[in-house]
């Protein structure tokens, strides 16, 4: 019985972690009803200052702490002027968009300097454990607890008495109103990026100190916890964030006790929808607070569309299809080829997201589910690969839409938090199903494509059948768009609370769009699947949902042309850059933010 | 210039790149253009740092080779295409690889998605597809242009099993590993062999690659009461591992797989790696003539820098690549064929490397039992810890 103590501790130690960065999540969230994809990039950063601090400069731990505080200070003051106020006036979704550019370019940035290798990062305090339970606990551990539970106490005393404090508060429940009331917002963003980027690289260094290793990858694993750990206290809610992250760290210690090891993650995936579909608001949210985003329609750039002409629309289908008559080179093809792949998915993340208003982080879920679906049936069961990518597809529309259904009650950022969540079950759902789909050793052997019994092994040939199908379900989704059905998804999208008033089911045609959405994504993975021979659960990861996501806001919200056009660029752009070789994300990094800056409705605009 | 009429100028590079397009075959093979290898390998993304590793120890091989005299008075070089070891990218890469006339062979990718994914292209391309940390047991599968020199885990596992059952006399063990294709073959070879030998598993726990905190699991492990955790593990994860072990209250035995052998494990780990076991394919103050010229070739090109498992496999698939070439010519297709004559390359990790013809790998990793002490490894002295 003892051991259950142990897990408890270990549950609050490592909720502890979680907490140095979910409180600045919360800060952030509370001023700008934003979430801060950066704040990992800056914790990632505060990680290396402290390794420059602690390993060449031999600074003494206060000192550490005040010069990392400093420093990541500013990155989050910079990120603020340039990346974010700027943005003050688009659309909901840019600035989320250039946090995760920023971020991308923070990443780069600090593994360009000091190269992607591990580094140690020495405790500066003493290495004194004292027993507890069947375990220890030593001064770091404590030291992290102390800053996170202080630093959550001391925001919450500025945010109830200081007079900045009012403001930000002001801020964060109407801007206009408190602009009119004299407030300068802009200074309190300011003070609050301030704050949060200071709390986060401080949490950096420490996490680095705790495990004596900082890397470049540690910044994304940082941020998922965090906003798991901060929507499950309620976002926005900095007491909220440090409990929802003690309860995330223990629901995972207890996880591991009673499953192993390999199903931690999924229960922290599994706590968020569980949180998000009975407490939408987290479980610290007060019930008078407003909803935090009065229209999903919010999250949609007005915009007159650009009209392309029918006849040039022909052109350059017809251009694309003969195209492989003309002396191409194979690797132009195998580009196409995904920008196709790829299209497909932003066709149905566009309809999900554009069209109907539900922005979807975790859409390589449906890849996944397509992929495995028709990866399995031809291989164990000799199922057609025609029929068999048809049956991807329609399991992708039937399992994710499924899937996706309790989130339908929920509105703005939590439908992309809880998508994000479903996107990560789904992965660790088949790492751990073995007996189904190999686990960890993948499935290979796929057969490669093939119809009517001819295999399609060419380039050329592949290039055809995926163009093919991505015209007619673009072909599909347009008729959709202009139909009746199409309307009363905008209508949704526009006004979920008019929609309702008129008579619409809202959770009748939402599942109609994930429906549609799902089959097309579902048999983009499963041409993926047969072109690859060989998937794993990490063929399809977060950084395709990302990367969709970035798809389609580059072509314009439920632009159909538009998801095409975003596709053929954002698989071409880092092909393009490929001579940059160790520069390129930095690069797509930077071309994404001035995008968002510049064209945050997307070069077709949206629809 | 002025002694040179301009027409005639023109005239004769007209003439030269005439001559050029129409003899470009032949004069391409014996030209003093080098030789050209792809690689496809992650330079960004989170396995980057294994692509930086490959470069130090495919720069090293080059210098070596390009002073011996290259290959028959060519130069060997690569193309390093970024793939972030992502099945897309690297299917991309496969085409361009495939359609490039000047590329011979390639080597990589880095995971097995991203190898895999690339496969089929290789193979139906004509052109090698050279793995050397490509142990999905599925790899060499992919077609006759598949080879690796990546150490299959059924050669290495029964090894570790055989030091920690027989010669540390472990009967109880806790295996951890990474849950990944490699993890998850490691450990079943591991397992079976180590039941051979008389030894009870009293637990496994897979972990994902991302994790960094492992108390809770360590909390499995002590109340499974072994007398032994075996980390099947890369440095990063198994110096963490290690650390969270001595955190809890773990004292036992720690062997770990030879994937941990890095100076980077010695530096995260810090004291809790101290008494570590490792079985390892190389080791520094190995003898063998080698191993010494790549680590005093290592250490002199890049400042002192202590070389590491990737750094070696790297410098051996270098060497290997040169070897067919050197056998092959420029001609895909007769390197594919050298690779079966290839015979006893001088290799760090495996003394000599010959193929066996039938599974397209390398047999007999040598084997070296260390053990951590006071900081370095060194070579196990047969006391217990």
């Amino acid at each position: 019985m003892s051991s259950w103590l142990d897990y408890t501790i270990n549950g609050l130690i490592v909720g502890n972690v979680y907490a140095l960065v979910a409180v600045g999540l919360a800060l952030i969230f509370g001023v700008s009803r934003l979430i801060n994809f950066a704040q990992g990039s800056i914790y990632l950063v505060g990680a290396y200052i402290g390794w420059v601090a602690v390993v060449q400069l031999h600074t003494p731990l206060p000192l550490t702490i005040i010069v990392v505080a400093a420093a990541a200070a500013i990155v989050g003051l910079v990120i603020e002027r340039f990346g974010l106020r700027p943005l003050q006036n688009s659309v909901r979704i840019a600035p989320l968009l250039a946090t995760i550019g920023i971020s991308f370019v923070l990443d780069q940035l600090v593994m360009l300097t000091f190269s992607p290798n591990p580094r140690a990062l020495p405790s500066q305090l003493p290495d004194v454990r004292f027993q507890v339970g069947g375990g220890t606990i030593g001064p770091l551990d404590l030291l992290i607890a102390g800053v996170g539970i202080t630093s959550a106490l001391l925001l919450f005393v500025f945010l109830r008495y200081s007079k900045l404090g009012w403001a930000v508060r002001a801020a964060s429940q109407d801007r206009d109103a408190a602009m009119q009331m004299g407030v300068d917002v802009n200074r309190v963003n300011q003070a609050v990026f301030g704050i949060a980027a200071a709390l986060g690289g401080v949490s950096g260094m420490l996490v680095g100190m705790y495990y004596n290793q900082i890397d470049t990858a540690m910044s994304l694993q940082a941020t998922l916890k965090g906003v798991v750990a901060e929507v499950v206290g309620g976002a926005g809610n900095v007491p909220g964030a440090v409990i929802g992250s003690l309860l995330l760290g223990l629901v995972e210690s207890y996880g591991v006790a009673v499953f192993g090891t390999s199903y931690r993650n999924l229960f922290a995936f599994l706590l968020l929808v569980v949180v998000l579909v009975l407490r939408p608001n987290g479980l610290f949210a007060s019930a008078r607070q407003a909803p935090p985003e009065p229209l999903t329609g919010t999250f949609i750039a007005p915009s007159r569309p650009v009209r392309i002409p029918r006849w040039a629309l022909l052109v350059a289908v017809a251009i694309f299809a003969v195209l492989p008559f003309f002396p191409v080179s194979f690797y132009v093809l195998q580009t196409l080829i995904n920008a196709w792949l790829l299209g497909m998915l932003a066709l149905s993340l566009t309809l999900v997201a554009g069209t109907m208003g539900q922005v979807s982080l975790g859409h390589a879920a449906l890849l996944a589910i397509g992929a495995y679906t028709s990866a399995l049936l031809s291989l164990t069961l000799n199922v057609p690969v025609g029929l068999a990518i048809i049956a991807g597809g329609l399991m992708s529309a039937a399992l994710g839409t499924t899937l996706i259904s309790p989130s339908f009650r929920l509105r703005g950022h939590y439908v992309s938090i809880a998508t994000l969540a479903i996107g990560e079950i789904v992965s660790l759902v088949i790492l751990n199903w073995e007996s189904v789909t190999r686990g960890p050793i993948g499935i290979s052997g796929i057969p490669p494509l093939s119809l009517f019994g001819y295999d399609l092994v060419s380039p050329t040939s592949i290039y055809w059948f995926s163009f093919v199908v991505m015209v007619a379900l673009a072909l599909l989704q347009g008729r959709l768009l202009g139909s009746h059905l199409g309307r009363s998804f905008r209508a949704i999208r526009d006004d979920d609370i008019a929609a309702r008033a008129y008579g619409l089911s809202l959770n009748r045609y939402k599942s109609l769009a994930f429906i549609f959405g799902g089959f097309a994504a579902g048999v983009s993975g499963a041409i993926a699947a047969h072109l690859y021979s060989y998937i794993n659960h990490e063929t399809f990861n977060t950084q395709q949902s990302i990367l969709a996501l970035t798809v389609v806001i580059l072509g314009g919200l439920g632009n159909v042309v538009g998801a095409i056009v975003g596709a053929m660029a954002l698989v071409g752009l880092p092909e393009v850059f490929r001579i940059a070789a160790e520069y390129r994300i930095l690069i797509y990094g930077i071309v994404l933010l001035l995008l968002v800056r510049f064209r945050p409705q997307g070069l077709l605009g949206t629809m | 210039m002025s002694n040179i009429d301009r027409r005639t100028l023109v005239k004769g590079s007209l003439a030269a790149m005439v001559a050029g397009a129409a003899f470009s075959r032949s004069a391409f093979a014996q030209s003093s253009e080098p030789i050209l290898l792809g690689v496809s390998g992650p330079l960004t993304g989170p396995n980057a740092q294994y692509g930086t590793q490959w470069k130090q120890g495919f720069d090293l091989a080059l210098d070596e080779i390009q002073a011996a005299g290259g290959i028959n008075g060519r130069k060997l070089a690569y193309q390093f295409e970024d793939s972030q070891s992502d099945p897309r990218q690297s299917v991309a890469i496969a085409q361009k690889f495939v359609s490039d006339p000047r590329i011979v062979m390639e080597l990589g990718d880095f995971s097995s998605p991203a190898s895999m994914a690339a496969s089929p292209i290789y193979q139906r391309g004509g052109l090698v597809q050279f793995g050397f940390t490509n142990s999905h047991p599925d790899f060499t599968k992919g077609g006759d242009f598949m080879w690796s020199t990546s150490v299959s885990q059924a050669d290495e596992q029964p090894l570790l099993a055989r030091y920690a059952v027989k010669r540390l006399g472990l009967k109880k063990l806790a295996v951890l590993h990474l849950n990944t294709d490699w993890g998850r073959t490691s450990r079943d070879y591991f397992v079976n062999a180590a039941k051979e030998y008389g030894a009870e598993i009293a637990v496994t726990e897979g972990y994902i690659a991302e994790e960094r905190d492992f108390r809770s699991t360590l909390v499995r492990v002590r109340d499974a009461n072994p007398d032994g955790l075996i980390l099947i593990s890369y440095y990063s994860d198994g110096a963490l591992i290690a650390r969270q072990a001595r955190q809890v209250g773990l004292k036992q035995v720690i062997c770990a797989a030879s994937s941990v052998y890095s100076p980077k494990f010695l530096e995260l780990g810090g004291e809790a790696v101290e008494d570590v076991h490792v079985g390892t394919r190389y080791f520094p103050e190995d003898p063998r003539p080698e191993v010494q010229k790549f680590i005093a070739g290592f250490k002199k090109k890049y400042n002192g820098l202590e070389p590491d498992a990737f750094n070696a496999y790297s410098y051996d698939a270098m060497n290997m690549a040169a070897a067919v070439v050197r056998i092959g010519g420029a001609d895909r297709k007769a390197i594919r064929d050298a690779f079966t004559k290839v015979k006893d390359v001088p290799s760090v990790i495996f003394g000599t490397a010959t193929f066996d013809v039938a599974t397209r790998r390398v047999k007999g990793a040598m084997n070296a039992e260390l053990v951590v002490r006071k900081g370095q490894f060194a070579l196990w002295d047969g006391k217990p810890t």
